[in-house]
């Protein structure tokens, strides 16, 4: 099933790049997963999404970038009304505290990981963010049981009401 | 719209159009307009052109244009039919099974709000200890006590919630993997059948012969269905055992939680608790069901247990759904539709036996396709039908029937689009539908067996 999903990775190293590729391909499946080596890049890619009915669940980000940096990158994105919702997290080994700071504030920035990286643990951060967004905006999250928490989804079936007997 | 839903609607438009254009020998005006909606509703009830509570509402709007004494069209007094005041159609939302329901759903609400359901599992699953075998018993017995009170789909999440955190410690070759994972919604399947309230197909049944001016109890439905319900629940379990036998050789059954004691909660304990037990004493005290029903809507909305929110949030929808199906009835009653499909067939051909295998079997196939509140809407008519016309005999006869419908849509659970319950676990991706295809096929055919043999061997014995 292919959904109307994205994930977005952003990041200016091919091979870094391909490696944060490579560790989420589990999500594959079930979310579009495209690719930005720079700030300018992205904002285009968000807005095709946008224009062909796409959500942009996820966002993960490197904050050294040519051109704009990650953080006003992700800033921008809060700001707008589309991607406000969009999980926000930043991959960077060069991000001073200011930075962070400002992204915690002004982008919401949901997680902070610090090169390099444990695939289990960017798959766990991706699974759970993913999960959180899943539950907020879509009408019918069972295709996404099995790839997401499915305790949580189930939960938020059960609490939210989404779906009576026929 | 997707190519399926685009076919229905022009399948839909077509069917409606059909009794419009061609007169049907021994079918009167109004009865050609009934069969008009009935192939209308019928059409985007199998597409799902519309969502199928849709279909309900527009089913009313349309019989109270077309067939009711305030609608569009004047029958002369020649017509041999007496118009329905358009009341009737709308009041089906007010019929005393809808507030049966609405009571229900109130309860149902409520307890999933203070937690209830969750705590009244964790203490129930206690004394099963851990070896797999008994622990899937608890598991199918709570599971089918709680679907029997609340909505079977929300039992199926809360269970689902339950068991994630046990399949997630054992190996993933394990075989109880998904004998546990089936175990739950075809638990809340059979669970849904013990109660009028249990699940919406049982309500439409009700609601069909209460207008044949048969009074069903809750506690009689219980006597007419429990039987049944606790031999396939029985069944089941045994059958998952067969086919998926546990490797492991104990699970550990861990569930943290604590009982809400806030002043809110407690009358939520208490008026689930009261509720439940005027339901099933209805024949000591003699208060309907569907007034004992008003308890826990006025008690947790006056405590403010239950709050605005709470009201905006009930499952309005299936209760439309539910109404339209009754309306339904109604009009193929009233307009002689459903006499002149009944007397089409030539049912003296068949031996009673033989036809009441027929109504399970037809439920139950469609069943598992439809929406199991459809595939009653749509039977329910002609069942009582064929029963009153003294095909089948008798009051026993009319009750028989209902009770066949009822039960046999509820056994339909092989697909994963056969029930919310089934849909959620395969979803999980623990199961595959190939295993559900095979268990649940078998327990469909057991239970239409159990079915006909209550017909002959029960039933009537305590009706």
């Amino acid at each position: 099933m292919k959904s109307e999903i994205y994930i977005l990775v952003i990041e200016d190293e091919p091979e870094v790049l391909d490696s944060i590729v490579r560790d989420i391909t589990e999500f594959e499946e079930h979310f579009n997963v495209e690719m930005a080596d720079t700030a300018e890049e992205a904002e285009e890619l968000v807005e095709e999404i946008i224009e062909e009915d796409g959500k942009i669940g996820l966002v993960l980000c490197d904050h050294v970038l040519p051109g704009k940096n990650g953080v006003e990158l992700l800033v921008e994105m809060q700001k707008e009304e589309m991607t406000k919702s969009t999980r926000k997290v930043l991959i960077t080994g060069q991000a001073g505290l200011d930075e962070t700071v400002k992204a915690v504030n002004e982008a919401d920035l949901k997680h902070y990981i610090a090169k390099p990286w444990q695939k289990e643990e960017l798959v766990q951060i991706t699974r759970d963010l993913l999960t959180d967004y899943v539950i907020e905006h879509v009408k019918d999250p069972l295709p996404y049981m099995k790839v997401l928490d499915s305790e949580r989804i189930a939960e938020s079936l059960r609490t939210g009401r989404k779906m009576t007997d026929q | 719209m997707d190519k399926t839903k685009l076919i229905g609607l022009v399948l839909g438009i077509i069917g409606f159009c059909i009794p419009l254009l061609i007169s049907f020998p021994g079918l009167s005006l109004p009865g050609h307009l009934a069969l008009s909606i009935f192939l209308l509703a019928a059409v985007f009830w199998m597409f799902e052109t519309i969502p199928i509570y849709s279909t309900s509402i527009l089913v009313i709007l349309l019989e109270v244009l077309l067939l009711s004494a305030e609608g569009l069209i004047s029958f002369g007094s020649g017509s041999g039919y007496d118009p329905v005041p358009f009341s009737q159609f709308v009041g089906t939302l007010a019929n005393p099974i809808i507030i049966l329901f609405l009571g229900g759903f109130v309860l149902a609400d409520a307890a999933v709000k203070y937690n209830f359901d969750k705590n009244m599992t964790r203490i129930l699953l206690k004394p099963f200890g851990t070896s797999p075998a008994m622990i899937m018993f608890g598991l199918m017995a709570v599971t089918a006590f709680l679907s029997a009170f609340m909505s079977n789909t929300a039992t199926t999440a809360m269970m689902v919630t339950v068991i994630i955190p046990i399949l997630a410690k054992m190996e993933m070759t394990d075989p109880a993997r998904i004998s546990i994972a089936l175990s739950i919604p075809f638990a809340a399947n059979i669970g849904g059948v013990a109660t009028p309230i249990g699940t919406p197909p049982n309500a439409v049944v009700i609601a069909a012969l209460n207008q044949q001016g048969l009074n069903i109890e809750f506690g009689s439905w219980m006597l007419y269905a429990l039987p049944l319900a606790l031999i396939m629940l029985a069944f089941a379990w045994f059958l998952l055992l067969k086919l998926h036998p546990p490797a492991l050789k104990s699970i550990p059954l861990e569930m943290k939680g604590e009982w809400k004691t806030s002043k809110n909660a407690w009358i939520l304990y208490i008026v689930f608790g009261v509720t439940v037990l005027l339901w099933v004493t209805e024949s000591l005290h003699g208060i309907k069901s569907s007034i004992v029903a008003l308890i826990p809507v006025a008690v947790l909305t006056l405590t403010q247990a239950f709050e605005k929110d709470d009201i905006r949030n009930l499952p309005w929808e299936v209760l439309w759904l539910i109404a339209g199906g009754i309306s339904l009835g109604i009009a193929m009653k009233e307009t002689g539709l459903a006499d002149w499909i009944v007397g089409s067939i030539s049912w003296e051909q068949m031996s009673y036996l033989v036809l009441l295998s027929v109504f399970a079997i037809v439920s139950l196939m469609m069943s598992n396709f439809l929406s199991n509140t459809v595939t009653a809407s749509l039977l329910i008519p002609l069942g009582i039908t064929l029963a009153t016309s003294g095909v089948v005999g008798g009051p026993a006869g009319t009750l028989i029937i209902g009770l066949i419908i009822a039960l046999s849509t509820s056994f339909a659970m092989v697909l994963p689009i056969s029930t919310p319950p089934n849909a959620i676990a395969v979803s999980t991706g623990v199961v595959e539908t190939k295993d559900m295809i095979v268990s649940g096929s078998i327990i469909g055919i057991v239970a239409i067996v159990l079915v006909i043999l209550m017909t002959n061997f029960y039933w009537p014995h305590i009706l």
